[in-house]
């Protein structure tokens, strides 16, 4: 496979590499390594070049673990994702159905009738099960309106966010609709969010299409999302599954401005939570836990340049540090 | 540079077009202007570009490395985040940490493009996870001479890599 020459010193080196991490060497290994290393100049140069080609990006990795555990096998697993959007998808089902079973759920409630207002308040998650054997996760300070009729299994979206696991029906499509278009199901799992300007598409499984009312009509895949409005549709480059990680009581922000994490934590939070225009825009990571508003504000001001100011319990103000002094 | 003033008029007369073909691709105004400008950048890299024929199927060509690359990098990077995320404590790493760790898999990601996967995962499970040969052969249920081989193939396609990247980049290390 490698078709260019390998020089021998270089294929040396490399002997010498494996046996000495191999977990076996002994001293004898390591006096005769030395002899190797010592008995040409070139030996010591090629040696640097292909034990330093590694040490340096393991070294940052190996680092950050003892900060934060985990980012060692979180690399291994990146890197050996064989079809990186197929395993991605894999690895976001198996997240999903792990979830489900272990919900922090407020309410559970059992059957719906054919038609039904489902909505939850601050904080609260609901799970839902529908007529016909779907299963609805329905986001906090959120509503839905559910219209099944001969014909269709309709849900029509009023505010915040769902997550829809469809039972089979070849004779009704699912439909989850919000002012700006519809999501119909082809046998699947995926998430609607209603914001004020847009809804938010993120398909879990096989795949949803999409209808806007200016007739644009588009089929998403598994770990696609997009965003719509009633002018069109637009493919995001996010994967899927962090826009769902709400319904596992996650929140799971990658590279986005601080506005977007305030902005999904406002349902969980009693009272106004501000954030001001120049903290808005700082960029974060991480997972944070959804039912603990309090706790994830404390463990973004202590990697972000950020501080909290709480007014008592009805108004909280993040800012940025530069603002306060 | 003495390309340059055709760049100037490459630049001029097709930015914008580029920059649209970006937008419906990846559907992101503000990506589309970051990949125009590295498509560009490439475009400054290459040799001769004095008499283009076709200057915008050469530019296609340069954009849609520059946009393969880009998935590929973000696809490594929605795998790392996943793998993370399903961990069960919640993390939140400095921009800092961020950084240097999203490159350094990158980092690893380019010398081991190519490799044979039980390769990839033997060299990581030593190097990355510290495992002993003896440890490794037990754990994906492979003999110790398997482990050895892996190791020897795996390191040896890092340091063609390595060297072909240096090579396809000599002012990188002047």
């Amino acid at each position: 496979m490698n078709a260019r020459q390998l020089d021998p010193i270089a294929e040396a080196a490399i002997d010498w590499l494996v046996r000495l991490d191999s977990g076996t060497a002994g001293a004898d290994d390591h006096a005769a390594f030395a002899r190797w290393l010592h008995a040409d100049p070139r030996h010591e140069a090629v040696w640097r070049t292909i034990s330093g080609l590694l040490d340096q990006p393991l070294a940052a990795i190996k680092d950050a673990d003892t900060r934060l555990p985990g980012q060692r096998h979180a690399a291994h697993r990146a890197l050996t994702a064989p079809a990186r959007r197929k395993a991605l998808r894999r690895g976001t089902a198996m997240l999903l159905l792990l979830g489900l079973g272990s919900y922090a759920l407020n309410r559970q409630q059992p059957l719906l009738g054919l038609s039904a207002d489902v909505h939850t308040a601050t904080g609260e998650r609901r799970q839902v099960q529908l007529a016909d054997g779907s299963t609805l996760i329905l986001n906090a300070r959120s509503a839905v309106d559910i219209e099944f009729s001969a014909q269709t299994r309709l849900l029509r979206l009023r505010r915040g966010t769902l997550l829809i696991h469809t039972a089979a029906d070849r004779q009704r499509p699912l439909i989850v609709a919000t002012e700006h278009g519809e999501a119909r199901a082809l046998g699947t799992r995926f998430a609607v969010q209603l914001q004020d300007n847009h809804s938010e598409l993120a398909v879990l499984e096989h795949s949803v299409r999409l209808t806007t009312a200016d007739g644009s009509e588009q089929t998403f895949a598994a770990g696609s999302a997009a965003r719509y409005d009633a002018s069109g549709i637009h493919p995001m480059a996010e994967s899927a599954a962090p826009l769902a990680a709400w319904a596992d009581g996650q929140l799971d922000v990658r590279d986005r401005p601080l506005a977007e994490l305030i902005a999904a934590l406002r349902p969980y939070k009693r009272g106004y939570l501000q954030v001001s225009p120049q903290a808005a825009v700082l960029r974060v990571f991480g997972v944070f836990p959804l039912d603990d508003p309090d706790a994830t504000l404390h463990a973004l001001a202590e990697t972000q340049p950020i501080a909290i100011r709480r007014y008592g319990p009805w108004l909280t103000v993040v800012e940025h540090q530069n603002e306060i002094r | 540079m003495p390309a340059a003033p055709s760049v100037a008029k490459l630049y001029v007369d097709h930015h914008r077009w580029l920059h649209a073909w970006l937008r419906r691709k990846l559907g992101c105004t503000h990506l589309a202007a970051d990949l125009t400008q590295d498509t560009f950048v490439r475009v400054l890299g290459a040799r001769d570009i004095g008499h283009l024929n076709e200057p915008r199927a050469y530019l296609l060509t340069l954009a849609q490395r520059v946009l393969y690359s880009f998935w590929r990098r973000r696809d490594l990077e929605n795998a790392w985040l996943d793998a993370l995320a399903a961990q069960p404590e919640s993390y939140a790493p400095s921009a800092e940490d961020y950084a240097l760790v999203r490159e350094a898999i990158e980092t690893l990601d380019r010398l081991l493009d190519g490799l044979p996967l039980r390769a990839r995962k033997v060299l990581l499970m030593n190097r990355l996870e510290e495992m002993t040969h003896t440890e490794i052969a037990k754990a994906i249920g492979v003999s110790l001479a398997t482990v050895e081989r892996d190791m020897k193939l795996a390191l040896t396609h890092c340091y063609m890599a390595g060297l072909g990247a240096a090579a396809a980049t000599p002012q990188a290390r002047s």
